[in-house]
């Protein structure tokens, strides 16, 4: 039990109050999401890993937890990528560079960095999924030689729907990256694989003990996944998940995240799958 | 631990001692059948024997509602607000009360201390008051008799009608120096205090029946008769959850972020942005309520989370009873025990 006289008046830090970062750079990538790039108060880094979230803020309709797209190794600004499903992300679209958005955060656990040190990563995105996989995406590529292969997986609804379509290119162009995109709905331009995403799986050729799989999409997708995985012998604790809860306040009080007993803000949103197994609420 | 003896008609008296620390909360009858912990304005109005307040004493700490900071819809800035917290001795509190606090402290201290509260908790001093179990009261089954003191400062034991004064901590003997109403006494025990509600099992017991409880039909039976008000929760002295909103004024320029309780029993409580809910049936909401109370914080802590007070059941307008949800779980768990016997 933590008491009460264990805490002195000296350390209490407020918890509420955001720090102002100023948009730099905005742009609206899709019909639904768009994407900012903002600057902490003199050009202080946000200190996040991947796959951690801050709470955005706007004055007037409240906050929201949004996952950072952008890589600790990215010095001097980060990034977020917004889908516009609510009302306080349909305000959002209106900031534009120039503009200053509230920040709190960096918060949660996010990937383990240091254990996944040389081993295979595979991406399996799904949707608005690639946002925080992104942050994990450009800070293997930008430490390339310190893991081994790199594999995406990357599917949305329609060719319209998907995200950093440049960067896309990029990673398509790479020899050291592997992409496998897929659309459940194709249109007369689409020339690539379609069916949902666990039809990519089947086919993937991967080096079982090396191999870390990360998966975030929507909440339906990640038991398909999982038995697509273990279809393929992959250990459960080779599986990371980052789920999607309700996080309002990000430090661990609110309630709104609790998957059973464990706060998603805290020990999330990124969970071995091990780890969250045994929750019956999970996944 | 220092006794002294205390006339009842004396008591009026040392509240005004008390006094001279700070602010004194304390029961206040409210209606014919009701009672809140309110500020006291004239000591011979507060009540030393009521049965249980509607809010627990957490509302002191954790406010119904409070502003977290004023922002300028102009300018996109805030302004955030100073708390100014005076010492404040809560007077006649119930032990199973003060156990609350006790574990709120624990709850608030986890993962980031939360601020406010323990602004709000610090200069704190506790006077606590024995008091007669009705028909909702348990405390006694989840560990903690009607006479546990700790956390307190001072404790009024009810005997023959006065009381007994006992002193257990430093601070409580500052609180009564120079107050000469109190008479150096030997302890005595009252002996007409029982419990009429009662859980089976020993508390530790407990989370092994939560263990193979999560299946289990009793959660379809209690949710067909929730309504879903919430009250179970709000009334609870260990619930804290929270919602934050933002409100502005009409000339939309300016506006306040306000946290509010929120609840967990509430249909949306679990929902996110595009509409999928992670306990979107009732069913789910009244599990997760107990377990949060006997499984979840308790592995870890080993105490429960509930701590008998029968606020819940008291004022639920569905005469749900949290006592009789743990009995028939303890029956169903036993019944399944002597299954397995027969069976092996």
């Amino acid at each position: 039990m933590k008491r009460i006289q264990d805490v002195s008046e000296e350390e209490i830090k407020d918890l509420y109050y955001p720090t102002m970062c100023k948009v730099t750079k905005a742009r609206q990538i899709t019909s639904m999401e768009k994407w900012y790039e903002l600057e902490m108060p003199a050009s202080q880094d946000l200190g996040h890993g991947p796959g951690q979230f801050v709470e955005v803020s706007a004055f007037g309709i409240g906050e929201a937890p949004i996952s950072i797209s952008s890589s600790p190794s990215q010095k001097g600004s980060f990034e977020l990528c917004i889908r516009q499903v609510g009302t306080l992300t349909n305000v959002l679209k209106n900031y534009g560079e120039g503009d200053s958005i509230g920040i709190r955060g960096p918060f949660g656990t996010g990937y383990p960095m240091e254990s996944l040190l040389g081993k295979d990563i595979l991406i399996i995105a799904g949707g608005i999924g690639l946002v925080p996989l992104r942050s994990l995406i450009h800070y293997v590529l930008d430490k390339r030689e310190e893991f081994g292969r790199l594999i995406i997986l990357y599917g949305a609804k329609n060719p319209s729907e998907l995200l950093f379509k440049e960067e896309l290119s990029d990673w398509e162009a790479r020899d050291d990256v592997e992409l496998h995109l897929t659309v459940d709905q194709a249109d007369d331009t689409w020339t690539g694989n379609t069916g949902v995403i666990t039809t990519l799986i089947p086919e993937l050729d991967l080096n079982l003990n090396m191999t870390i799989a990360a998966i975030t999409g929507p909440p339906i997708m990640y038991k398909f996944v999982i038995m697509s995985l273990k279809s393929k012998q992959l250990q459960d604790d080779h599986i990371y998940v980052s789920l999607e809860r309700r996080m309002k306040c990000g430090v661990g009080k609110c309630g709104h995240c609790q998957i059973n007993g464990v706060y998603c803000c805290q020990d999330g949103p990124v969970f071995n799958y091990s780890d969250i197994k045994p929750l019956r609420e999970a996944l | 631990m220092e006794c002294y003896s205390l006339l009842r008609t004396d008591v009026p008296d040392l509240i005004d001692h008390l006094g001279a620390y700070g602010e004194i909360v304390a029961p206040h009858s409210k209606g014919d059948v009701s009672y809140s912990f309110e500020v006291v304005q004239d000591s011979n109005k507060v009540v030393l024997d009521y049965d249980r307040t509607l809010l627990p004493l957490k509302k002191m700490f954790l406010p119904p509602q409070e502003k977290l900071m004023d922002f300028s819809l102009k300018s996109l800035s805030y302004t955030p607000i100073k708390l100014h917290i005076k010492p404040r001795v809560f007077f006649a509190i119930h032990s199973y009360e003060m156990q609350s606090i006790l574990r709120l402290d624990h709850s608030m201290l986890s993962g980031q201390a939360e601020s406010n509260y323990l602004r709000r908790r610090k200069k704190s001093r506790f006077i606590g008051i024995s008091f007669k179990p009705d028909e909702f009261h348990f405390s006694e089954s989840v560990g903690i008799p009607i006479e546990e003191m700790e956390g307190f400062d001072l404790y009024l034991n009810e005997v023959d009608g006065d009381y007994q004064l006992y002193v257990l901590t430093k601070n409580g003997h500052s609180l009564i120096e120079g107050f000469e109403k109190i008479k150096t006494a030997e302890p005595e025990i009252a002996e007409d205090r029982k419990f009429n509600k009662k859980i089976r099992f020993h508390y530790n017991r407990l989370p092994q029946v939560f263990q193979y409880a999560y299946h289990s039909e009793i959660w379809a039976e209690v949710a067909s008769r929730c309504v879903g008000c919430g009250s179970c929760t709000l009334t609870c002295p260990t619930c804290f959850c929270f919602d934050v909103k933002d409100e502005v004024t009409v000339t939309a320029e300016s506006g306040m972020r306000q946290r509010s309780w929120d609840s967990c029993m509430l249909s949306t409580f679990a929902e996110i942005a595009g509409g999928e809910n992670f306990r979107e049936k009732t069913i789910n909401r009244t599990r997760h309520r107990l377990y949060r109370k006997f499984k979840y914080i308790t592995d870890e802590e080993g105490l429960p989370w509930c701590v008998g007070c029968g606020r819940c059941t008291a004022f639920c307008p569905a005469e749900i009873s949290l006592p009789d949800i743990l009995n028939d779980l303890i029956n169903e768990d036993e019944k399944a025990q002597h299954h397995h016997q027969v069976m092996a």
